[in-house]
């Protein structure tokens, strides 16, 4: 802990309530003078009970009126004539206890009843009431005879007394029965006389009339012997702390077992203690030194450091106060820090003492000096706070604050309220961070509350600010442009003033180094951004949740924060649209505003922004946006193709939600001039509920834009698997189309070597195969389209195997083969067609075709041959024979006869193999069937018919392959096909291992 | 860290030795993290807590800070006692203060608890050229005496923290529990149930 937070500045905890002479008022002649010697006070009652106890045996009684700031003398009782060295209140039994002239005295608490002495005791040095937890500590008065024990090894002994008829030194002891004692309180104190400590149990019966010596109270007593020269003492639960010139020691008040705490240093001062009622510990000093322990002898934190050794210690809640000399000194317990120093009389005016009544609140001290006492009165932690708030000391007030936070004496409702209040007194000094520091630590603060500074009254929102103004010590709401203004000229004043030689309250950092304006408001700004921010996550009501968001962007525009406002607009919020429109778009946020009208469901608008804004990228007039004319602007506003697809992207997510044709067509439009991709998305999307009319859509797409078209079909063909003809011809025209176009642009460009001079924009280039391809299959597996319009289209163009798929579908199968097998010159396909058709004539109109070709060709002779290689067995040996050309080489005609006729050998070879392969199966499968029916079965007595379980004895019976039996008379009934175990061998033949049959 | 078996055990800790030799630095850099060049002289005692995590287990220290002036030696006996830890710090640029830590030991073993585990501390090793105690010298002393030992700088922060994290690993090592009897008592539970069955079927 360093030395220089011990010292935390002057803060007013006490302050003075009154004075008094207590000669004066007790009206003693100023010649014989009355000097304080002991003090105690007790608030249970009001007013408020003082005793004072003076050098002359005196007991003085006041009362005091802590509002009025009246007091009057109640009685004044001699009690010896000696100093009167300590007065104990003892709240349990009523009673006062006095110490003088070493004897005990006790007194009711009104002084109305004689003083009755103890007199069994005497030479006392100290006395204490113990301080329990709660429970009652059984000391064990009612033993039996003198008990002596050794407990420790210091040789002190224990010595128990029992009560009971007389004791040595006179005491009368009237025994007590167990049901008297229940009605009776009673009160333990801790006498140090001479060598020894004595337990004393002070007990008040119900009938206070008894004919006792102390005015009803009934004493009962403990000892525990050889204990010296006590100067001090306290008792907490069962631990009496004894305080000596040599140091403090320990006693268990059960046990009388001691342990030293610890000794003082030479030449100290004498040893004190103070019980602190709080805490249940109690404050050793050595020097200046207060050391707190706890009730078994442990030390508690660090040390509190004294500035002098003080003469008296009081506690105060969480405050020890301590007082020497005319001063006295308020230190906080838990940290050790000085928090008050107060003068109340002139050094060297004697003796000092102060007392409160720490039973109760204690918020009353009194302060004495000989001959003058001092009441003060403690300020409320609320007071405290406003009076440094008042003083502009925000440091102390927040320090303030924590310590009461930490202690726990402050109520939530209270914290919340000083934070709100502490947070708008740093706003209207400028220190905006602070500020919403403060006003994020109110939990009772309304975000509302700060809607005056950002927007000017009246507004929608005005009649949602609370009118809290807390302690009334910052002015009222006012934009923040003014409080800038405003705290601006005070800090100009401020400067002036100290020029002049005047103190001023502005702060220290601003006057030596002045802000400007600009760099104000902007802390101010964010800082309030900051706070409705947080705010956004709180629980509000929705017009507040609407003026936080509305404001949020209000402010995020000032900044042009044009990410955080775009940010805003576009994710859940409740921004008040009319309020921002003009705004946003008198200051250029068309992208925010855009977002912010999609939020709020009025695409129309946004889709129009949208359109704007990607017209205006394209043609430049981005350039003249006033917004990044002067700042800059994110890259995507700077970039104008970027942006224009930025805007394309963010029209075609809402596109593609909508389910308004008419505004999907509308935009449509730019979206594809933009983006193909976008435009397909935004037809095909699947996020809308209700698809939009096909055939409206389609009329829409500009014709130009084949590939939207083409996609758009493919999706409605392939994905929503639509079988409307139309569609599937529009689509297979379409590709026709493309693939046409395709080839010409190839041939073109290749025949003109002007590689992009042809502008090949609804064409993706390079894409003639993949265009082709797409075709072909689709022609292929499509039944849905009309095959003569798409041939009546690629009648003319070199797509001829397109032109066979269709004339494939349309039946025409020596166009077909015509195709294949002279255009395309693909024996394979042709071959695989005729495989298709599946009749002989076919491979004989092929050979026909490749022996004749007409239109002049030469005869495809390879192509032939093959064709009567791999088919030779399909054709008829003559019909090929007439077919043959006269015109043939020989060679040629008999390479292709003997083919032909190998190929019938080798067809005939492969039927005879088949054919003995299937005789050899059929003699397997006869074997086994013999093997099976010659089968042995052996009958018993007790075989029965698997059918109707009857015996079989002698009968004849039937065996199923499935091993079952039955009787002649269920077989006849089964049948043969099916078992008695219900097993039916057609549907589920048996196989054996062992039978031949494999196949 | 975050485990729920995670155990906090509680240690007082008490830092010992002559004035001056940096008792209050180095709480101060291992509570804190600050160093002041000029450090007020403790008066009494100041008191500090700070936790120190050891694998899944956390140790919390209740550090007493005591004033090395002779005047308060008296109190330190009420420090010391029921400490699980002491680190005796000496100032290795003063041999007095060597020999001053040395009857600090003396002390602790003398009057202490058996099982305080005392780590000696020779600070200010951040001032090699003014050294006057050797670490051999002080390493012999250390194993002779039971202690580990360290030379630490409360300035550059020099095995500050390294000495509280032993001194928990070692708290945390003593603190192994002895093996549970548990079983022991869940083979005698079941038994007398049937006793007291058996017994009141009986009667």
């Amino acid at each position: 802990m360093e030395a220089s937070s011990r010292r935390s500045g002057d803060r007013t905890v006490l302050e003075p309530l009154m004075e008094i002479n207590p000669a004066e008022i007790a009206g003693v002649s100023p010649a014989t003078p009355l000097s304080v010697r002991s003090v105690a006070l007790s608030s249970v009652s009001h007013p408020i009970l003082v005793f004072i106890g003076t050098g002359g045996g005196k007991l003085l009684l006041l009362s005091l009126d802590p509002s009025s700031k009246s007091i009057e003398l109640l009685r004044s009782v001699s009690v010896s004539n000696r100093p009167i060295d300590s007065i104990e209140i003892l709240m349990e039994i009523d009673r006062i206890l006095v110490l003088s002239d070493g004897f005990l005295f006790l007194i009711d608490r009104l002084l109305l009843q004689p003083v009755r002495k103890l007199g069994f005791i005497k030479d006392v040095t100290a006395a204490t009431r113990r301080v329990g937890f709660g429970d009652s500590l059984n000391l064990d008065f009612s033993g039996d005879g003198l008990l002596k024990a050794d407990v420790s090894s210091a040789g002190q002994r224990l010595l128990k007394k029992l009560g009971g008829g007389i004791r040595a030194n006179g005491v009368k002891q009237p025994r007590v029965s167990e049901s008297q004692r229940g009605k009776e309180s009673n009160c333990l104190i801790a006498v140090a006389a001479l060598k020894r400590l004595v337990l004393i149990e002070l007990l008040v019966t119900a009938s206070s009339d008894v004919d006792s010596d102390y005015g009803g109270v009934s004493v009962l007593l403990k000892e525990i012997q050889g204990v010296e020269g006590v100067k001090t003492m306290t008792w907490i639960g069962d631990s009496i702390i004894v305080g000596s010139l040599d140091g403090y020691i320990l006693f268990s008040a059960s046990t009388g077992k001691c342990t030293p705490i610890f000794s003082l240093p030479e030449s100290s001062g004498p040893p004190k203690s103070r019980t602190l009622l709080k805490s249940k510990e109690v404050l050793l000093l050595v020097d200046n030194v207060g050391v707190v322990v706890n009730d078994v002898g442990q030390p508690v934190g660090g040390s509190l450091v004294f500035q002098y050794v003080p003469e008296s210690i009081a506690e105060m809640s969480s405050y020890v106060i301590v007082a020497r000399d005319g001063k006295m000194e308020l230190y906080r317990r838990k940290t050790g820090t000085c928090i008050q120093s107060l003068n109340f009389a002139k050094s060297g005016s004697g003796p000092c003492v102060v007392a409160n009544d720490e039973q109760q609140s204690g918020e009353v001290v009194l302060v004495a000096t000989s001959h003058k006492v001092t009441f003060l009165c403690k300020v409320s932690a609320e007071e405290q706070i406003k009076g440094l708030l008042r003083k502009k000391n925000f440091k102390e007030a927040i320090c303030l604050l924590e310590e009461m936070e930490s202690e726990d004496e402050i109520t939530e409702e209270m914290l919340s309220f000083i934070h709100a209040q502490l947070g708008f007194l740093l706003l209207f000094d400028l220190h905006f961070e602070d500020a919403v520091n403060h006003f994020l630590l109110s939990k009772s603060m309304q975000p509302s509350e700060l809607f005056p500074f950002i927007m000017r009254d009246p507004n929608r929102w005005s009649h949602l600010v609370p009118r809290n103004r807390y302690w009334g010590l910052h002015p009222p709401p006012v934009p923040l442009e003014d409080v800038v203004d405003d705290g601006l000229i005070a800090i100009q004043r401020g400067m002036f003033l100290r020029k002049a030689g005047v103190d001023t309250s502005a702060d220290e950092d601003f006057l030596s180094n002045l802000p400007s304006k600009a760099e104000l408001l902007e802390s101010g700004i964010t800082n309030i951004i900051r706070y409705l921010h947080v705010s956004r996550n709180k629980d509000l009501s929705p017009p507040i949740r609407e003026g936080v968001d509305t404001l949020l962007m209000f402010l995020y525009r000032a900044l042009n924060h044009v990410d955080d406002m775009e940010q805003l607009a576009s994710s859940e919020n409740s921004c008040v649209v009319e309020e921002l429109e003009s705004l946003l778009g008198d200051s250029g946020h068309l992208r925010t505003l855009a977002f912010l009208y999609a939020s709020k469901g009025m695409s129309s608008k946004a889709l129009s922004i949208w359109h704007i804004l990607a017209r205006n990228y394209s043609t430049g007039l981005w350039k003249d946006n006033p917004i990044s004319a002067e700042r800059d602007l994110p890259d995507v506003s700077v970039d104008p193709i970027t942006g224009q697809k930025a805007a394309a992207i963010e029209a075609s997510k809402l596109l593609e939600e909508s389910a308004d044709q008419d505004l999907v067509l509308e935009h449509l439009g730019w979206i594809a001039d933009i983006d193909q991709d976008l435009a397909v998305m935004i037809l095909t999307s699947e996020k809308r509920v209700n698809q939009l009319p096909l055939e409206e859509v389609l009329n829409a797409i500009d014709p130009k834009k084949v590939e939207i078209q083409q996609r758009y079909l493919q999706w409605l063909i392939e994905d929503q698997d639509s079988d409307d003809i139309h569609f599937h011809t529009l689509y297979a025209l379409s590709l026709a189309k493309s693939a046409i176009e395709a080839i010409e642009s190839t041939s073109g460009s290749t025949n003109f070597k002007a590689d992009n001079e042809r502008n090949v924009s609804d064409v993706v280039s390079g894409s003639e195969n993949s265009i082709r391809e797409k075709l072909q299959v689709f022609l292929q597996a499509s039944d849905l389209y009309d095959p003569e319009e798409v041939l009546d289209l690629i009648g003319r163009s070199e797509l001829w195997l397109e032109k066979a798929i269709l004339c494939k579908k349309m039946g025409q199968e020596t166009l077909v083969l015509q195709i294949l097998a002279l255009k395309l010159e693909d024996c394979e396909a042709a071959e695989q067609y005729c495989a298709e058709i599946g009749r002989d004539d076919a491979y004989m109109q092929l050979l026909d075709m490749y022996l004749d070709p007409q239109n002049g060709k030469a005869p495809m002779l390879n192509a032939a041959v093959r064709l009567l290689h791999n088919h030779g067995e399909s054709l008829d040996p003559l019909q090929v024979l007439e077919k043959l050309s006269p015109d043939m080489p020989l060679q040629l005609a008999s390479n292709t006869i003997l083919r032909m006729l190998r190929a019938r050998v080798h067809h005939h070879h492969q039927g005879q193999i088949v054919h003995q392969i299937s005789k050899a199966m059929s003699l397997d499968a006869q074997l086994a069937r013999i093997e099976e029916r010659s089968r042995y079965v052996q009958i018993n007595d007790e075989s029965i018919c698997d059918s109707c379980h009857a015996r079989l004895g002698t009968k004849l019976f039937a065996m199923y392959p499935d091993d079952s039996i039955v009787c002649y008379k269920c077989y006849r009934r089964l049948g043969e096909s099916t078992s008695a175990r219900g097993r039916n061998f057609k549907q589920d033949p048996v196989f054996k291992q062992g039978w031949l049959v494999t196949r | 860290m975050a485990m729920p078996s995670n155990k906090i055990k509680n240690a007082k800790l008490v830092l010992l030795g002559d004035v001056g030799t940096g008792k209050s630095s180095l709480v101060l850099r291992f509570v804190k993290g600050q160093f002041i060049e000029f450090q007020e002289s403790t008066i009494g005692a100041a008191f500090f807590s700070q936790t120190v995590s050891v694998n899944d287990e956390s140790v919390k220290f209740e550090i007493w800070d005591t004033a090395g002036q002779e005047r308060y030696h008296s109190l330190a006996p009420m420090y010391y006692r029921g400490a699980a830890a002491a680190i005796i710090v000496y100032d290795m640029t003063n041999p007095a203060s060597f020999s001053r830590a040395k009857k600090w030991v003396q002390e602790l073993q003398a009057q202490g608890n058996p099982n305080t585990i005392m780590a000696l501390a020779g600070n200010k090793a951040d001032m090699l050229e003014a050294r006057k105690v050797t670490a051999e010298a002080t390493k012999t002393y250390a194993q002779e005496n039971g202690l580990f030992f360290m030379e630490t700088s409360a300035k550059t922060a020099l095995n500050v923290n390294d000495i509280f994290y032993e001194i928990a690993k070692r708290l945390l090592l003593q603190a192994q529990p002895a093996p549970n009897p548990s079983g022991m008592i869940l083979m005698d539970r079941p038994a007398d149930g049937t006793e007291t069955r058996a017994s009141s079927c009986c009667s």
